[in-house]
Order: C-alpha cells, then sequence, then structure tokens
C-alpha cells in the first residue's frame, strides 16, 4: 500500500447530499434572499402585485444629493471609527504580545468580557458617563475644567466615543494575532541599530504586521458603514446614516422596496470604498504580505 | 535595552491602561448605581438590592430573556449539525475546498444588510416573523463562523490518526465517529459558544427579523432605553456580566485545550 493512497481516506461513494445541508442552507437564505434584495430594487411591480418590468426610477431616486450626503457621512463615520479604531488597538495589542504578556490571558479576559456583553447595555453604560448630570460632567466639573456641564449626548463625539468603544475588540484581536507571530527579534534589532521607534514601525512592525491590520481594518469599517442602532441611540435625530435611513424605509409602511434600493446603492458604494481603501493601504505600508 | 525600547515600553504601558480604563469605566459606573437607592441621576444615597429584587420579578424580561436563550441555542445547533455534516463528507474524501469562499460573506457584509434581504425573502416566501425566523437569520450567522473555524482545524488534524484507524481495519465512516469527531471536539465546542453569544447578543437581525410578537432580550432592552433610565437595567447588567464572564472563561479554558485560533 503507499502512503499516498492513506494520506487521503479512499473517496468513497458518498453522495454529495450528505455534505450539501450547509451549503443549501447557505444559499437559500443568505445569497438568494441577497439576489432578491437586488431584484426588488429593479423591479416594478403593479398594486396587485404582477410583474410590470424594469425600472431604475427606484435607484435614481436616491442618486440625489440629499441622499449621497447620508451617505457620504456613512463613509466619514466607518472611516473615523476604522483610523481611531487602529490608533487605538496598535498600541493596545503590541502590549498584549509583548509587554504584558506574561499576564496575557488576563488581559485577553479584560478585553473579551464586554465584547461578550450584549451591546445595549454598554449604549446604556454611556448614557451614565455622558449624561448633563452623568460621570464625566461631574469629574470634568470637579476637577475645574468647566463650569458648566457640557451636552455630550446626541453629538458626534457621543456617537464616535460609542462606536470605537463597541468595535475596539475587532480590531485588537487580528492585529494581536499578527504581532504575536513575528519575532521580537527583528524589531529589538531595528532600535538597537539606531532606528527611532517611528522608523521601526514604520519599516518593521507595520509590514509584518500588514495582514492583520487589513483584516481589522475591514472588521471595523465595513460593519461600521451599515451601522444604525449607535447613530441612532447616542446621536439624536439629527443626524442622519446609511442605516438608519434604511431602517426607516425598511420598517415604514410601503416604502419597503425603496428601502432595497438604497440598500443596494449604498452597498455598491460601499464595496468601492473599501475596494479603494484596500489599495491605499497596500500603498501606504510597505512590503509584501506576511504574517 | 537602549533608551528608545524603555520609552516604547512605558508608551505602550500607559496607552494600554489608558485603553482598559476607557473599556472599563462606564461598566463599573454601571454596576456602582445599580446598587444606589436613588434612581438616576441622584448621586449617591445609599446601598440597596431592591433592584435586584425588581430584576427577578420582572417576568416580560426573563420570557425575552427565554427567547433569546431558545434562538441562540436552536441556531447554534443548526450550525453546528451543519458544519459536522461538511466535515463528514469532506473526511470521507469529498471535495470542499471550492466550496468553502460561500461562507466567507456572512462575516463580511454588514448585517444590516442582510436582516434586509432576508425581512424581504421571510415576507415574499411568507413566513410569519417570529422566533422560527429569528433561528434562521443567526443560524446562518452562525454557519459563518462554524464552517471556516472547523475546516481550518480538520485540515490540521494528524493525517496518522486516521491512517492508523482505516489500516487497523475501522471503516471510514467508523473512522470519523471514532477518531475525527472526538479530535474536533474541543473547537466544535469552542465554536459553537461563539456562535451562541453572538447570536444571544445580537440585536440588528433580531431588530428586523423578530416581528412583534416574539422579543428577545436584545429588544426588550432596547424598550426599557427608549423608555427612560431605570436601574433595573444596571442591575441586568451586573447579572448579564457575570454570564458573559462564566462563558468568556469557559471559552478560554477550552480553546487552550483546541489549540483553536478564533481570531
Amino acid at each position: 500500500m503507499n502512503i499516498k493512497f492513506l494520506r487521503k481516506p479512499p473517496a468513497t461513494e458518498i453522495p454529495f447530499i450528505i455534505g450539501a445541508p450547509a451549503m443549501i442552507w447557505q444559499v437559500l437564505f443568505f445569497y438568494l434572499p441577497l439576489l432578491l434584495l437586488a431584484l426588488s430594487s429593479v423591479l416594478q411591480f403593479s398594486q396587485l402585485g404582477s410583474f410590470e418590468g424594469f425600472t431604475f426610477e427606484k435607484i435614481a431616486f436616491f442618486l440625489r444629493p440629499l441622499y449621497l450626503k447620508v451617505i457620504l457621512s456613512s463613509f466619514v463615520l466607518a472611516l473615523g471609527n476604522a483610523i481611531l479604531c487602529l490608533l487605538i488597538a496598535y498600541p493596545l495589542a503590541y502590549f498584549l504580545a509583548c509587554v504584558g504578556k506574561r499576564h496575557k490571558n488576563l488581559f485577553l479576559f479584560l478585553l473579551i468580557v464586554p465584547f461578550w456583553t450584549n451591546f445595549l447595555l454598554h449604549i446604556y453604560a454611556w448614557f451614565f458617563v455622558l449624561e448633563k448630570e452623568g460621570f464625566l460632567n461631574n469629574l470634568l466639573q470637579g476637577l475645574g475644567v468647566i463650569a458648566e456641564p457640557l451636552q455630550f449626548l446626541n453629538t458626534p463625539f457621543a456617537i464616535m466615543v460609542m462606536m470605537v468603544y463597541y468595535y475596539l475588540p475587532f480590531m485588537v484581536m487580528p492585529l494581536y494575532s499578527s504581532l504575536e507571530k513575528i519575532d521580537m527579534r527583528l524589531i529589538e534589532a531595528s532600535l538597537d541599530l539606531g532606528a527611532t521607534w517611528g522608523q521601526t514601525l514604520r519599516r518593521v512592525m507595520l509590514p509584518l504586521t500588514k495582514r492583520g491590520l487589513k483584516a481589522g481594518f475591514f472588521l471595523v469599517y465595513i460593519p461600521s458603514f451599515g451601522e444604525f442602532a449607535i447613530p441612532e441611540l447616542m446621536g439624536g435625530d439629527k443626524m442622519m446614516f446609511v442605516g438608519t435611513v434604511v431602517a426607516n424605509y425598511i420598517l415604514g409602511d410601503e416604502t419597503g422596496s425603496l428601502g432595497a434600493a438604497f440598500t443596494l446603492v449604498a452597498s455598491i458604494l460601499l464595496l468601492l470604498s473599501a475596494a479603494l481603501l484596500y489599495f491605499v493601504i497596500e500603498r501606504l505600508i510597505p512590503g509584501k504580505q506576511h504574517g | 535595552m537602549v533608551k528608545s525600547g524603555k520609552l516604547g515600553y512605558y508608551g505602550t504601558l500607559i496607552a494600554a491602561s489608558c485603553t482598559y480604563l476607557f473599556l472599563y469605566v462606564p461598566l463599573i459606573v454601571l454596576l456602582v448605581f445599580s446598587f444606589n437607592t436613588e434612581p438616576f441621576p441622584s448621586p449617591w444615597k445609599g446601598f440597596t438590592l431592591k433592584w435586584y429584587h425588581a430584576l427577578f420579578s420582572a417576568s416580560h424580561l426573563w420570557a425575552s430573556f427565554l427567547n433569546s436563550l431558545i434562538v441562540a441555542i436552536c441556531a447554534t445547533a443548526i450550525s453546528l449539525a451543519m458544519g459536522i455534516f461538511l466535515i463528514f463528507y469532506a473526511a470521507q474524501g469529498g471535495r470542499i475546498g471550492k466550496f468553502l469562499a460561500l461562507f466567507y460573506g456572512n462575516l463580511v457584509i454588514p448585517e444590516t444588510v442582510l436582516a434586509v434581504g432576508l425581512l424581504g425573502f421571510f415576507t415574499l416566501v411568507s413566513i410569519p416573523l417570529g422566533l422560527t425566523t429569528l433561528i434562521l437569520a443567526h443560524s446562518v450567522l452562525g454557519l459563518g463562523f462554524v464552517i471556516p473555524i472547523v475546516y481550518a482545524r480538520f485540515l490540521e488534524l494528524d493525517y496518522r490518526m486516521t491512517e492508523a484507524s482505516l489500516v487497523l481495519g475501522a471503516t471510514p465512516v467508523q473512522t470519523f465517529f471514532k477518531v475525527t469527531l472526538p479530535l474536533l471536539r474541543p473547537a466544535l465546542i469552542v465554536t459553537g459558544l461563539l456562535v451562541f453569544i453572538v447570536s444571544f447578543d445580537d440585536f440588528i437581525l433580531s431588530y428586523f427579523c423578530a416581528g412583534s410578537t416574539s422579543q428577545t432580550l436584545s429588544l426588550y432592552i432596547l424598550s426599557m432605553l427608549r423608555s427612560g433610565i431605570s436601574p433595573m437595567i444596571n442591575a441586568l447588567s451586573a447579572v448579564l456580566l457575570l454570564l458573559s464572564c462564566s462563558l468568556v472563561l469557559l471559552f478560554f479554558t477550552i480553546s487552550k485545550k483546541a489549540r483553536t485560533q478564533i481570531f
């Protein structure tokens, strides 16, 4: 008997149907709904529900400055969130992978616990902190920084804080697993040979952690683009984002297919912007893909 | 180490401490006020457990808790079962590598988009919104975790184990149930925990696909948030934090055994 035969169990005549449930499920409840979503935004139905032909009216409805502005603000929100998360997560991931290595399980534990708790409770917790008579205002007044309590809730600041709070672990985890794999002697060597921290970061660490960085960036960027609970609850009703507009249309009466059309338009622009950002990151960080 | 190395050391130490403060100050404030006799925004007045009493006698809350539990358990079971079927097929020599890419979209697309698509689909095929639709929606999300993680672990398994089993006369099916599946068990448990918690805490899919009759815990908390601040939510936070602490601990203990890299 040769080894090759043994490496893979002999292909028995097992019907494909045994492995198929997951794929059927996936096609039925993932691809089909998405296809329907795309279709329903270009198909026209009469009042009675009979098919009347194709239309781009619903799509064109959203290609107006008002809605493009909504998409732009989601873009700014998502990009800002991804960049802030990156800036906060990188030192933390480095800390987890190198400095705090001895107690890394404890630190990882502390990072994941809030992440695994219902996120509406986080929003509630931040209400407590950001309220007019909340923790932050009391603290700032106590320190004498401000005389009158500031309005934090229902401002872009509150949205941003909550976004970073919620999405931070999505950035830390991939960065941490990239940083954990690199040989720390490379960083020491770079520092010993006279490079500054900035140079070491740019020429050694960033190229070596590029994969984790990209993974984290898009794990934050893409869901933040469609986020609606955080802007809705922390931002009041003044600011409109893609998620809030979609929710309003979809859950409104008779506007479902318009909501679908807007989802389609926003998704396409999201994909384009993600592709663009991908190339920007590729250009900004030198080196081939590693670790 | 050189001077700049020290700078980096203390720099990251301070940065990490600040980040942990940022993560935990809101939660600690929340917990402290769950013991305050007067509801927020009153300052600290005195210690009480009355909000916890109120919490445990709020029957609507526990009904929605139960709903979330049912949905999470069913969604986890469905996605794990389908994962096992797929791995079984792969272990018998079926080639699934090229199908794997099918499952990568689940975690990448914004949940809002999936929720909108599913809502349209459920309306079209007239499945009434409720726990069933929630279970279906969450199981799709679960597949996105189960299939890639468990399949990756399956590829890493020591082939000599299955070889030995086959050489010693076990059939491929026996080999799967006596060797492959037990070796995969820790990875399956860890992934199952992950899917459970994602489903249990999910808000967006529930918001769109739950309909008006069935309320999950997330939706219940949302309605409480909208009706104003009540210290009962603080008490609930304490209970849920305790729950997630124990789940994360369990997750850590098993994932060490599973040597599964989740993130």
